[in-house]
């Protein structure tokens, strides 16, 4: 018959003391333990774990009871050593591969999701339905209430213009926002706004059709439930980093996306304004402005930027012009001002504030 | 003194023994399943850590056991998604939908809503934190814990912060101390409550330097450019546009000095609240001591920047052990314990470890 008797010490996770004695087995499924105290315990070999004391140094726990230690410090024959449980190093699964196998495995599926989140987007943002899009777009900003200007004549106006760049397609609505600032949004839902003050620094209608049809190019060609869809994906993945790796990894993946969404949207709006025969000069001159507002930025600046450099989209669209041709302007001067005028003559709009 | 007491004697209660070589393949193992697993694996990286500290770690005459586990941490994260971070993010769309739909007050409701619910759930955290660790820290086989649950800590800590800024912040000191107070008596280990009973009467000297370090310091820059304009008065050739270097040197040092002498004076301020408040409490017949000077945190401040400026950043898998180096180093107890009085402590663990504090990336103590 099998059996031994190894010296040990243990807590019973009763009291802080400290019993000195001997394990003893018998082979079978029990170790008894006998302190030289007098207190007798027994054990049922399952029901122990390993934990990890030190580099060297083992202690076995018992899963009915965390606060159990058991350390041998006598010699533990092999018989009874093989049915000790064996300890965890870095998780169960991680143990059973090995760390090697392992990172490579969990580099693997991390690739292939990260690869998922970043171009499901491209795929999956044109087949959601314009409907879906529309209502989640109303669902979180709604009509915007008074904020947009509206005359008779500016909405007439904004109409032409429209059904030049979009024609028979009314999914995309534009509004003047009352807003002082120079620039244009593609919000969800199809809505695109032109601030004011955009409108205020166009000299003419060929400029507003431009921008204008750019914001309908990333309406038309998907990009914004496309950026919703990544920045959820990206969002949900890299959650778990919760550090600046996270933001850093998902700021890049965001931006390179956007320029390459901005070159598409220039596309759309070179191809409208050809096909409605209205100039990119206006456009071009637009740029052209802006270029010299933000000064000259160094070519590495591109790399970071959300846009592409003003100074690339004024070239794209001066090339656009075709030499020695008549292009009819895109609104009429009465049209044009009465845009320009909408802000002012609209009597109950509201200032476009947050709060 | 019969030979079931042990005797905690000066520079000999706690001790740490851990080496950074025994430590580094646990701390670069983990770096690297965490960026493998896009972070997923740091709630095993962290109970792994916890293990090697709490085991290098001694406590009279045995070490400290850690016996929480990653899932425990995964499960406390998600409960936060579940719970709060859902919520929140919903509330707070659902308010920036109403505000642009004109629904300003409604929106507004939804907006601070969460705030306040934030600020609420800081203090329970930071008291289910300890309460965590306690339970999940074992020394001769006892843990310890607390009773209660936190959430009444919560309301606390909201009114003591708010009343400690009402009188131009000059209550601070007495919210932190009466706060700290309320977390440590609320904890046990084994069957013996802890007892905290600082004051917050030695702290205010210090306070009052940090609170009045401003306006010495923007009293010492205005006599400075005082002293400045006179000089070039004096010379009569100061040209705005090509200033001289030494300008722009004065103001830059200037505003380097206002950040980092404002830093200096709160550790020397948070030295002190540490060492008053860790010297306040008592355990049974044990009493405690913290002994880090101003001087000694603002060496361990510097060697983190030092280590993750060297490192590039990587070096923050050793932060968690230098930080725990120099809490344990610092520590000192003092009195009898009874082992045999020592029992199993009978505080509830909850089954899920510190995801709100994990959440708000806060300290426990």
């Amino acid at each position: 018959m099998t059996g031994a008797e190894v010296a040990a010490f243990w807590y019973d996770g009763q009291t802080a003391r400290r019993h000195a004695g001997v394990v003893q087995w018998r082979g079978g499924d029990d170790l008894i333990l006998r302190g030289a105290d007098g207190g007798d315990m027994a054990v049922a070999i399952d029901d122990l774990t390993y934990v990890e004391r030190g580099v060297l140094d083992g202690a076995y726990s018992r899963r009915a009871d965390d606060g159990f230690r058991l350390v041998f410090t006598g010699a533990v024959p092999e018989e009874l050593a093989a049915r000790l449980p064996g300890g965890q190093k870095f998780g169960k699964w991680i143990d059973r591969l090995g760390l090697p196998k392992a990172a490579a495995l969990f580099a693997g599926i991390s690739a292939v999701l990260l690869a998922i989140v970043l171009t499901a987007p491209t795929w999956l943002g044109p087949r959601v339905p314009q409907s879906w899009e529309r209502r989640i777009g109303d669902a979180m900003i709604g009509d915007l209430g008074n904020r947009l200007c509206h005359t008779p004549e500016s909405d007439a106006a904004m109409a032409k213009l429209v059904q030049q760049l979009d024609p028979g397609r009314p999914i995309t609505r534009v509004g003047i926002a009352n807003l002082d600032m120079v620039n244009a949004v593609a919000l969800p839902g199809g809505q695109v706004l032109v601030f004011d003050g955009l409108i205020q620094e166009a000299e003419n209608p060929d400029e507003l059709a431009g921008v204008i049809g750019h914001e309908i190019g990333h309406v038309r060609e998907r990009h914004v439930m496309q950026a919703m869809l990544r920045q959820f994906g990206l969002s949900v993945l890299l959650g778990g980093l919760n550090s600046d790796i996270g933001t850093g990894v998902f700021g890049i993946a965001a931006m390179s996306y956007s320029r390459e969404a901005e070159r598409e949207a220039d596309i759309y709006s070179r191809e409208q304004l050809a096909r409605s025969d209205i100039s990119p000069a206006g456009t071009a001159d637009f740029f052209e402005y802006l270029k010299d507002e933000s000064g000259e930025t160094p070519d590495w600046a591109s790399w970071i930027a959300s846009h592409p450099m003003p100074e690339e989209r004024e070239d794209a669209f001066r090339d656009a012009v075709k030499k020695n041709h008549a292009y009819k302007p895109a609104l009429t001067g009465a049209e044009f001002a009465a845009i320009r005028d909408a802000c002012t003559n609209d009597k109950d709009v509201e200032e476009f504030d947050f709060f | 003194m019969d030979e079931n007491t042990l005797r905690s004697e000066a520079n000999s209660a706690f001790g740490f023994y851990g080496t950074w070589r025994e430590f580094a393949p646990i701390a670069f193992t983990n770096l690297l399943l965490i960026i493998v697993t896009l972070g997923i694996y740091r709630f095993w990286a962290k109970a792994r850590e916890r293990q090697y500290l709490w085991s290098r770690t001694r406590f009279i005459d045995e070490r400290l056991e850690w016996t929480g586990t990653g899932l425990e941490l995964l499960i406390g994260a998600l409960l936060v998604v579940a719970l709060f971070v859902i919520p929140y993010v919903v509330a707070t769309q659902i308010g920036q939908a109403m505000i642009l739909r004109g629904d300003s007050v409604a929106g507004a409701i939804l907006f601070i809503a969460p705030l306040l619910a934030i600020f609420y759930l800081m203090g329970v955290a930071r008291f289910r934190a300890i309460r965590y660790r306690l339970g999940r820290t074992n020394w001769r086989g006892i843990r310890g814990g607390s009773d209660e649950r936190g959430f009444r800590y919560g309301l606390s800590s909201m009114w003591k912060t708010i009343a400690g800024y009402l009188p131009f912040g000059l209550a601070i000191p007495w919210s932190m101390v009466s706060l700290w107070n309320e977390r440590w008596n609320a904890m046990s280990f084994g069957p013996m409550p802890f007892r905290s009973t600082s004051s917050p009467g030695p702290l205010m000297k210090r306070f009052l330097l940090f609170y009045l370090a401003p306006f010495l310091a923007v009293a010492a820059a205005a006599a400075a450019l005082l002293a400045m304009g006179l000089g070039i008065g004096l010379d009569g050739d100061f040209e705005p546009k090509q200033a001289p270097i030494g300008f722009f040197m004065a103001i830059f040092a200037a505003v380097f000095l206002f950040y980092f002498v404002l830093g200096f004076v709160w550790l020397a301020y948070f030295a002190k609240f540490f060492r008053t408040v860790v010297g306040g409490m008592t355990l049974g017949e044990l009493e405690f001591e913290f002994d880090a000077k101003t001087w000694d945190w603002i060496k361990l401040g510097l060697g983190d920047v030092a280590l993750l400026v060297v490192t590039l950043g990587l070096g923050f898998v050793f932060l968690g052990y230098r930080h725990w180096k120099f809490f344990v180093s610092h520590m000192q107890a003092f009195g009898e314990i009874n082992v045999d009085a020592l029992t199993q402590s009978t505080t509830r663990r909850d089954r899920h470890g510190e995801g709100l504090l994990d959440a708000f990336d806060m300290g426990a103590i």
